[in-house]
């Protein structure tokens, strides 16, 4: 008796079980966007690590990139779209939907200063008072897979399994191989991975990491399709972060191409964009970084050794792109790919540093010791290939940020601003439009919480979590708004001590030397997109607004500027910094003269 | 600082820690064009036994030149330097040779194509058991050989490199050249003597040699199979110990596999096979060549200019009295040399 009574309890249990989750299933599909199918919407965010603002071909770029920019033609480009300068913070952000100084990446692990250590909100990983999207969007009947680069913590409870993913197989470092399991130093000389929450002992066989991930991203839809759930996917590429590790044959499909120089190619790129429409006509390109000289003024050796290094970096683009097109493909040949959401970007500006150098450029060190045995393959022969170590350098960076100033790292648009694509079956606006509404990295999380229907928690851990900073764009891409912010809302960022705040086409900000001036500068980038035309003497006022929002920025967030910063000693390793003027001195470019034929005489006896 | 200090400078500067680090072109640039008067060194390496070394037919940069200096040391039962490899019966036992080759090398752009022009002139002593007058005795000579001029020019692989990013550049991928070599007869000769090193007729050849890129072209990994299938020509000899010698055609395929060690020291496993090439005096018919010649060779570059090599070849089939019985060591010393390189150089030396 006892046990049918048990049995009963049992039923009616299950029974108010199941009818709990039709409900909230019910509630979520009410609330949530859906599609023409009548489904929730998969989602597919592509991260590109490094990635430029302008190195898609949609965004002027004469890189290839034909599948994303197919996304870019059924979709909408943004011209204002905002991550933080570093890698792990956006990320962060992208996660959470919770500024970087509260979810843990207060500044980058690696880069952590004294006065930050065992802070809240600087503990290096995604800290356990957030809650991530993948683990909300799990909660909300979505599949979560990911697959790539996670760089937001190693130890069990901070992976991605951990962290809300279904199914994962991730780098946990910042970067590493693409062929193997090599990282850059002696103390951490394997990089880690896991898959599925397992921490893997080797990789794959035929491992290449942008081709590995793609392959898994795949299988993972493949086998979770079957219960018809939709599902969330982060392919997070290791692309095209240095070093640029890539298969033979796309290493030589722009051979010669760059040796015309990053100012030729700047100048390229930023015609395209006014062509296009992303840029106003009468945008300027940033001014070249003072330590970069004219290309022109190279030897052509020097041109072709330092153009290599581009031709690399494309083709790192280039087969990112491939690979993103099989997805696309894939998804096409399922069903899928008109109720998927294609979000695509850069997590930061281009990489204009040196790691490599940073890491093992000095002989005597055990750093360098490790190098010379597993990095040394560096003949430029031997770029792409496992061992190598070759980035573009901040020439280049700059060319893949065209026309912003800076790169990543810095508080120059260059560093901050991104493109980024979004299509699929929300995105209203017409197709290939291009939107210069002001939007965040952060911003995803309560986009892509009201596309599933479902809600930030109210508790995390019986703790109120820290508030999301971001704001929906379901509307904006409806085609309801131009942006999901007023002319009032402010954003702003923090990262190495390098802190800015931008306030409708107001921008302030303050740089440590030499890339800045450890001086409040202020730009009107409607006017000034490339940062040329520091204001903050004219508009005292302005300043001060600014100033203002700053402080409830830092106060808000909890911001601890840095006590130490990776700028220290720049400015003595660097040439002194004057203003860069094309043609000056006019001795390097005076040709020679011919004087006329008529004219031309024999010396006199 | 001016524009001209930091152009300069961002080519030639240690880096920074942060952001500023620039590949340093000239160390690149320097490796590449060792790589140049690497293969010069070696155009010049026409040795006694007509055995091309490896490496022979790289390109390299439009314009540069070399001088080799190879010393060979060969034993046989033939004349050493004679290329038709005539077991004479004129000569009854072991012959040795010490020879110097000089000579002078040259490469060109030709309807965008290399064009290699190459002179060489051998020296030294031979020394042997021969029959004069129907009698043995021993037989030394010394003086300078025939001078040999070779005309190469390239028909699939590779434009001319023209420029230093055009060597940077370069792979031979699959090169094939067409080659024309001329020994003009003016080298000590004594009509008395079997054992000459000029050998008082025209001879030469015509050949196609292959380059086939085994693998990924860098320093340190480079791998080729080599290639050279040729015909020798020869006129008549018409005052050979009293007789007149004359020689068939001989065919040659000369094969090396060869790999890097590292960036600058490399081996090759060599091969020749000679045929035909049957030697006649007054008529009567001597026997055909059928003979396989193995060997090895090392090769360093020790900077920009100089490079060595060191090898060894000897026939393998070759139990019979009458089968041709060779082997030689060979050491070269190569200086190579281009405008721009030392022009580069005397600024550095400012600096």
């Amino acid at each position: 008796m006892k046990t049918k009574i048990a049995d009963r309890h049992h039923l009616i249990r299950a029974a108010l079980l199941v009818t709990l989750i039709a409900t909230t299933s019910a509630s979520q599909a009410a609330s949530a966007v859906t599609t023409t199918s009548g489904k929730r919407p998969n989602i597919i965010i592509i991260l590109g690590d490094d990635l430029g603002f302008s190195d898609m071909g949609a965004f002027g770029g004469e890189i290839k990139t034909p599948r994303l920019d197919s996304l870019a033609k059924a979709g909408v480009r943004f011209t204002q779209f905002y991550t933080s300068a570093s890698c792990s913070p956006t990320r962060s952000m992208l996660l959470s939907g919770v500024d970087t100084h509260l979810n843990g990446l207060g500044n980058m692990d690696e880069w952590a200063a004294p006065n930050q250590w065992g802070v809240d909100g600087y503990e290096g990983y995604l800290n356990n008072r957030v809650t991530t999207l993948p683990q909300v969007l799990k909660e909300a009947g979505y599949h979560t897979y990911m697959a790539g680069k996670w760089h937001m913590g190693k130890s069990p409870d901070k992976i991605p399994a951990a962290r809300g993913f279904e199914r994962d197989f991730s780098l946990l470092d910042g970067a590493g191989s693409y062929w193997d399991m090599w990282s850059f130093t002696a103390a951490n000389p394997k990089s880690t991975f896991t898959e599925d929450g397992r921490y893997l002992k080797k990789l794959p066989k035929d491992y290449y990491a942008t081709k590995t991930y793609t392959d898994k991203m795949i299988s993972y839809i493949e086998e979770g399709r079957k219960d018809g759930k939709p599902f969330f996917a982060y392919v997070s590429h290791q692309a095209p972060h240095d070093p640029y590790h890539l298969p033979r044959d796309w290493r030589n499909r722009h051979v010669g191409e760059y040796d015309k120089g990053w100012d030729v190619v700047r100048k390229e790129r930023l015609q395209r964009q006014i062509e296009m429409g992303l840029v106003p006509k009468d945008t300027q390109l940033a001014e070249r970084m003072w330590f970069i000289p004219d290309a022109t003024l190279l030897a052509p050796a020097a041109q072709a050794i330092l153009g290599k290094k581009m031709e690399l970096y494309a083709g790192m683009v280039e087969n990112m792109d491939y690979h993103v097109g099989r997805l696309i493909d894939y998804l096409k040949k399922i069903g899928e790919y008109d109720n998927t959401i294609f979000i695509v970007f850069g997590d930061n500006g281009a990489e204009g540093a040196d790691l490599f150098k940073m890491i093992a450029g000095t002989p005597g060190t055990r750093n360098f010791l490790f190098a010379s045995m597993q990095w040394s393959q560096n003949h430029p022969n031997a770029w792409g290939d496992p061992h190598s170590y070759v980035g573009y350098g901040p020439m280049w960076a700059q060319v893949s940020m065209t026309p912003l100033s800076q790169y990543k790292g810095l508080m120059g648009e260059g560093g901050i601003r991104n493109g980024l694509i979004v299509s699929g079956p929300i995105v209203k606006r017409p197709a290939g439009s291009i939107n210069r509404g002001l939007i965040h990295v952060a911003d995803l999380m309560p986009t892509l919480l009201e596309v599933a229907g479902a809600s930030y928690p109210k508790t995390i851990n019986g703790q109120e979590p820290p508030p999301m900073i971001g704001k929906s764009w379901v509307k904006m891409l409806a085609g309801e708004e131009e942006s999901p912010r007023s002319g009032q809302d402010y954003l702003a960022w923090e990262i190495f001590g390098n802190h800015a705040v931008r306030q409708g086409d107001w921008k302030l900000v303050w740089q440590y030397k030499p890339y800045g001036t450890e001086q409040w500068e202020l730009f009107n980038l409607a006017e000034d997109l490339a940062e040329r035309h520091n204001l903050a003497a004219e508009q005292p006022e302005k300043v001060k607004t600014l100033l203002a929002l700053w402080d409830d920025y830092a106060r808000a967030n909890k911001v601890v500027l840095p006590s130490r910063v990776i700028w220290e000693g720049q400015a003595k390793q660097l040439p002194d910094r004057y203003p860069v003027v094309d043609g000056y001195p006019p001795l390097l470019y005076q040709k020679q003269f011919v004087p006329p034929a008529n004219m031309l005489a024999n010396p006199k006896p | 600082m001016n524009s001209i200090q930091r152009a300069a400078d961002f080519v030639k500067t240690k880096p920074s820690q942060h952001g500023e680090e620039i590949h340093v072109p000239f160390t690149v640039r320097s490796r590449y064009l060792l790589v140049t008067t690497a293969a010069l060194v070696m155009l010049c390496q026409m040795s006694a036994p007509a055995q091309v070394p490896p490496r022979f037919y790289w390109q390299s940069l439009s314009g540069g030149n070399a001088v080799p200096v190879i010393f060979q040391s060969l034993s046989g039962n033939a004349n050493p330097v004679d290329p038709a490899h005539f077991v004479s019966p004129y000569i009854s036992g072991s012959v040795d040779a010490n020879v110097l080759v000089a000579g002078y090398a040259k490469m060109l752009p030709l309807f965008d194509r290399t064009l290699t022009l190459a002179v060489l002139e051998p020296m030294g002593r031979i020394s042997g058991d021969a029959i004069v007058k129907g009698a043995a005795a021993s037989q030394n000579t010394t003086g300078f050989g025939d001078p040999m001029i070779e005309v190469g020019y390239n028909l699939i692989g590779p434009k001319a490199l023209k420029s230093i990013p055009d060597l940077l550049r370069y792979e031979p991928k699959f090169s094939l050249n067409v080659i024309v070599d001329v020994a003009f007869p003016i080298g000590e000769y004594d009509s008395s003597q079997p054992l000459n090193l000029g050998q008082n007729r025209w001879y030469g050849r015509v050949g196609a040699p292959i380059v086939w890129q085994l693998g990924p072209w860098v320093p340190g990994r480079r791998t080729t199979l080599e290639v050279l299938p040729s015909a020798w020509f020869f006129t008549d000899n018409n005052d050979y110990v009293s007789h007149n010698l004359s020689t068939d055609p001989m065919f040659q395929v000369e094969s090396h596999l060869t790999r890097d060690f590292t960036e600058h020291f490399w081996g090759s496993a060599d091969c020749t096979w000679l045929a035909g090439g049957k030697s006649s005096i007054d008529g009567a018919s001597g026997k055909s060549l059928n003979n396989v010649g193995i060997g090895f060779t090392l090769g360093y570059q020790i900077n920009d200019n100089i490079s060595l090599t060191a090898g060894y070849m000897a026939t393998v089939n070759d139990n019979s009295p009458t089968d041709l019985k060779m082997d030689g060591f060979r050491i070269s010393f190569t200086y190579g040399w281009h405008k721009i390189i030392e022009g580069q150089k005397r600024l550095k030396s400012e600096d």
